[in-house]
């Protein structure tokens, strides 16, 4: 292999696991940072959001249409638990997590009695194409863009819309936002969906790419973790900054040893980062703002 | 007699309900119900009910560290797979004879608190806490169970022991008593119903004096409130560690129990789900009192057992629901809220009554 | 000797300057406070002193011994002790209980009753020594932290507004006890707001403005000074107020 081929596969294989980092964290991450709330059933939004994009897309619908619903059929079960679970749990954070483990465990079980072990999946889209004699899936490149959108359309939402900036306002300073008029409680359900939609979102577009059991969403729990824990509280000084640095870990450890130790050097990465840092990249960048 | 006084005391404390006379008399009561039991019942069923016991010690020891220490510790299940197998491979390697079973019990149990010390090193004296913590552990679970399902090739051996990969490792030998007429060889039977039995009332009743000591004090105060704890002058990162390390040591004695009782252990009993059973018994009873975990675990287990009858996804719902609405409804526990309940009866009552202002 | 003393002590949160060169010195057997509108920097002052926040320069010794990379139970088990703005006690445990846990490593099982029972009359606390902490009056709550901090028996008491939400007997009553403890040995550091109870207790006075010591003195010559009285009336040039600097 020459060095412009070994760049580009290096630099492949860093985009791959960035956007699998960012896309399996960032649902989460709105969640914990917006909420203090780590949500244990996100694997299920993530599972609920590949088979009804599978689903769909068994229908007729095309792809792109199908994740899109995958999404937002995810988005909306978000707002049913955080009505009928979460909003009762705001003031015990550490019960949510408790309480979202019961809901896995449910969504896991009740997906195996109701649609079986396993869903006929639908084959990964566009082909591959070449490079210097190795071949590579156009579909992980379509999947960078989405991780690399997803950053962009947070940041949008975040910065330049009314929702974000009620959103903002809430999670700095809760009673005086509603104070100010701002439906808190809205502003909570709507964060909840969103980290919803956005794992249903991340299911969707990796649904084409994996075997879809009831089992799946811990495929991608595991990473939204490291990288939620290593970020901290902050979706864009954190999450991104922490996919970023654990790709580059990851993508180095799965070509040289294979995928499993890629996770196990994750989870090394993550338990001496937070010995050195323990409020995070975020809370690191943000120098103690106390 | 003195000496006896003395250690009865040591067993009682504000950090443990049920105390004085009566208690105790209760508790000799289903002691002696419960060595009673296997005259009243089938080798067979005896040795089922043993299963039941082998989870107790993990849930125990969670106990310790979730409701006594406050530290939400989601990888228990690390501790109790890795114990397992550690046995599995003492065993199959060196054998049953001379009671080295024995030895590789305490050797096994000796292997999950060395990792508990070496993971609750970076953990605690990183000050991680709270939902971290509880992600971190169960992260460290999740990795373990995928790194065994992938050992399934010949090369995943130590010494004469296959790790065998997802369909686990099996055939190691169940626990052995030396014998001047023979070995005793425990199958799930009830000589093993005895030493378990036996082995969980020792437990129990040494946590016991473990949180009524000055150890199980601090280890409140940092439940309640970590830094007034520090800033009496306890460095709260020991106290949390150890109570880690004790409640790894159970769950691998569990861990170990297990192996030995159905001479087979997966990588899947350190799964997500496996993971999250013994928050359910845990919680439902009252994680913040040892003799309520106790209990609380024995009875959600019977109540799996029963509907595992129409199989197992099905109890596993049930179990889901049964937490949430725990959470929900009873956040300290089914056994807490009933007390509550019963006391906000009585004083109602009183309320009611005309002389209730005095 | 002081028994401590800060030097050129500085700390920094991002751009905000919260503690600005602070050179302070109590000497044993004073008690001390610490003045100052919100936002001076008082809360950040005692948290470096605890070690809840490391300096971004300067050091802190205590009874001559360079502190300044000490973890906060280790400051703690060298002779010092706090009590905290917010009740810092453990609201679900009986009083006795809290007292117990802070008194268990510092006495034998067998003296160790007596003691609590001494500490609970000391408190006028012992008709509710059976009841959970959490249940106390606001009062009654900071009067049991500040026995959970002298039960220590540390060279150098730390309150940090030790009378707030208090009534004005309640008040005095703690500033009693501060002149009892500090009649038996102990040096006394204490931010507060209520004049009364530093005019009652006070040996002397410092002020803290925008993380700069202001002025120091007797309690009767800091009334007198006219610049004291600007600050906390806001005529004070302060173009530099840190903001978001807590108090």
């Amino acid at each position: 292999m020459d060095v412009g081929t070994l760049a580009f596969s290096a630099l492949y294989q860093f985009g791959d696991a960035f956007a699998f980092l960012v896309l399996s964290a960032c649902g989460l991450a709105v969640i914990f940072g917006m909420m203090g709330v780590i949500n244990l059933a996100h694997g299920e939004f993530i599972m609920c959001g590949a088979y009804v994009t599978v689903s769909a897309t068994h229908a007729g619908l095309p792809l792109p249409l199908s994740i899109a619903l995958g999404a937002l059929v995810s988005g909306l079960v978000g707002v049913l638990v955080e009505r009928v679970v979460i909003r009762h749990l705001y003031t015990r954070p550490l019960d949510t997590i408790v309480a979202t483990w019961g809901l896995s465990l449910i969504a896991t079980q009740g997906t195996l009695i109701l649609l079986g072990s396993t869903l006929a999946g639908v084959g990964t889209p566009f082909g591959s194409f070449q490079v210097g004699g190795y071949s590579y899936s156009v579909y992980r490149l379509v999947l960078f863009g989405a991780a690399v959108a997803v950053l962009v359309g947070l940041y949008v939402l975040f910065n330049a819309t009314r929702f974000g900036v009620m959103a903002r306002a809430t999670i700095q300073v809760p009673h005086m936002a509603a104070a100010l008029g701002v439906d808190t409680r809205l502003v909570y359900s709507l964060t909840f969906a969103l980290g919803a939609g956005l794992a249903g979102l991340a299911g969707g577009l990796y649904a084409p790419t994996m075997t879809l059991v009831p089992t799946m969403g811990t495929t991608f729990i595991m990473e939204a973790f490291v990288t939620v824990v290593v970020g901290g509280a902050d979706v864009f000084l954190g999450t991104a900054p922490a996919a970023a640095v654990l790709a580059v870990v990851k993508a180095t450890m799965t070509s040289l040893y294979g995928q499993l130790f890629g996770q196990i050097g994750l989870l090394l990465a993550v338990i001496i980062v937070i010995r050195v840092l323990p409020r995070g990249i975020s809370g690191f960048l943000l120098r103690e703002r106390a | 007699m003195n000496a006896l006084l003395r250690f009865f005391r040591r067993l009682e404390g504000p950090q443990t309900l049920g105390r004085g006379p009566g208690f105790w008399i209760g508790f000799l009561v289903v002691l002696a119900g419960a060595c009673a039991y296997p005259v009243f019942s089938d080798g067979y069923t005896v040795g089922n009910t043993v299963y039941f016991f082998t989870w107790i010690f993990m849930a125990l020891g969670l106990s310790l560290i979730w409701g006594y220490g406050g530290a939400l510790s989601f990888g228990q299940t690390a501790f109790f797979g890795i114990a397992g197998y550690s046995y599995g491979i003492l065993t199959i390697n060196f054998g049953a004879a001379y009671g080295f079973t024995l030895v590789a019990v305490v050797l096994a149990m000796a292997v999950a608190a060395l990792f508990a010390v070496l993971l609750g090193y970076f953990l605690y004296f990183g000050r991680i806490s709270g939902v971290f913590l509880g992600i971190v552990t169960l992260s460290v679970t999740l990795v373990l169970e995928r790194f065994m399902a992938q050992t399934a090739g010949p090369e995943w051996k130590i010494g004469a022991a296959r790790l065998n990969g997802f369909n686990g490792m099996s055939n190691m030998p169940p626990l052995t008593v030396p014998w001047p007429g023979g070995d005793i060889v425990l199958f799930p039977d009830v000589q093993l119903y005895y030493v378990v039995l036996g082995l969980l009332v020792v437990v129990y009743l040494g946590l016991r004096i473990l949180v009524n000591s000055p150890f199980g004090n601090v280890l409140v105060a940092i439940r309640e409130n970590p830094e007034r704890a520090e800033m009496l002058g306890y460095d709260i990162r020991k106290y949390q560690l150890g109570a880690f390390v004790i409640g790894a040591a159970l769950a691998g004695l569990s861990g170990v129990l297990y192996t030995s009782w159905g001479q087979y252990i997966t990588p899947s009993s350190m799964g997500m789900t496996a993971a999250a059973l013994p928050i359910v018994w845990v919680a439902v009873g009252g994680r913040s009192d040892l003799t309520t975990t106790l209990v609380g675990t024995v009875v959600v287990l019977s109540v799996f057992q029963a509907l595992t009858i129409h199989g197992s996804q099905y109890a596993l719902v049930v179990m889901g629901v049964l937490l949430v609405l725990t959470v929900l409804i009873a956040p300290n526990g089914l056994a807490f809220a009933a007390a509550g309940l019963i006391a906000r009866l009585f004083r109602g009552r009183r309320a009611a009554s005309p002389a209730g202002d005095a | 000797m002081p028994i401590l003393e800060t030097r050129a002590l500085n700390k920094r949160f991002g751009g905000l300057h919260v503690t600005n060169n602070v050179d302070l010195a109590l000497e044993a057997g004073e008690v001390h406070c610490l003045i100052g509108p919100n936002g001076a920097g008082k809360s950040t002052l005692f948290r470096l002193i605890l070690g809840e926040h490391a300096p971004s320069s300067g050091s802190i010794l205590f009874a001559g011994e360079d502190i300044t990379a000490f973890k906060p139970f280790q400051r703690i088990r060298r002779g010092m002790s706090v009590k905290f703005q917010v009740p810092g006690i453990f609201k679900a445990l009986s009083v006795r209980q809290n007292l117990e846990i802070a008194m268990q490593h510092h006495y034998e099982p067998a003296g160790l009753a007596a003691e609590i029972g001494r500490l609970l009359d000391f408190l006028n606390l012992a008709p509710e020594a059976g009841r959970l902490a959490g249940n106390l009056s606001h009062g009654q709550k900071q009067w049991l932290e500040i026995g959970m901090a002298i039960s220590l028996k540390p060279r150098l008491l730390l309150l940090d507004e030790p009378t707030a939400g208090m009534s004005p007997e309640e008040t005095h009553a703690t500033g009693e006890m501060v002149k009892r403890l500090n009649a038996e040995g102990m040096t006394v550091l204490a931010v507060e707001h209520d004049m009364a109870f530093v005019r009652q207790v006070a040996h002397k006075v410092t002020v803290l403005h925008l993380g700069q010591v202001f002025a120091q003195g007797s309690i009767d010559a800091i009334v007198a000074d006219e610049r004291v009285a600007d600050i906390y009336l806001g005529k004070a040039p302060d173009h530099a107020k840190p903001e978001g600097a807590h108090a």
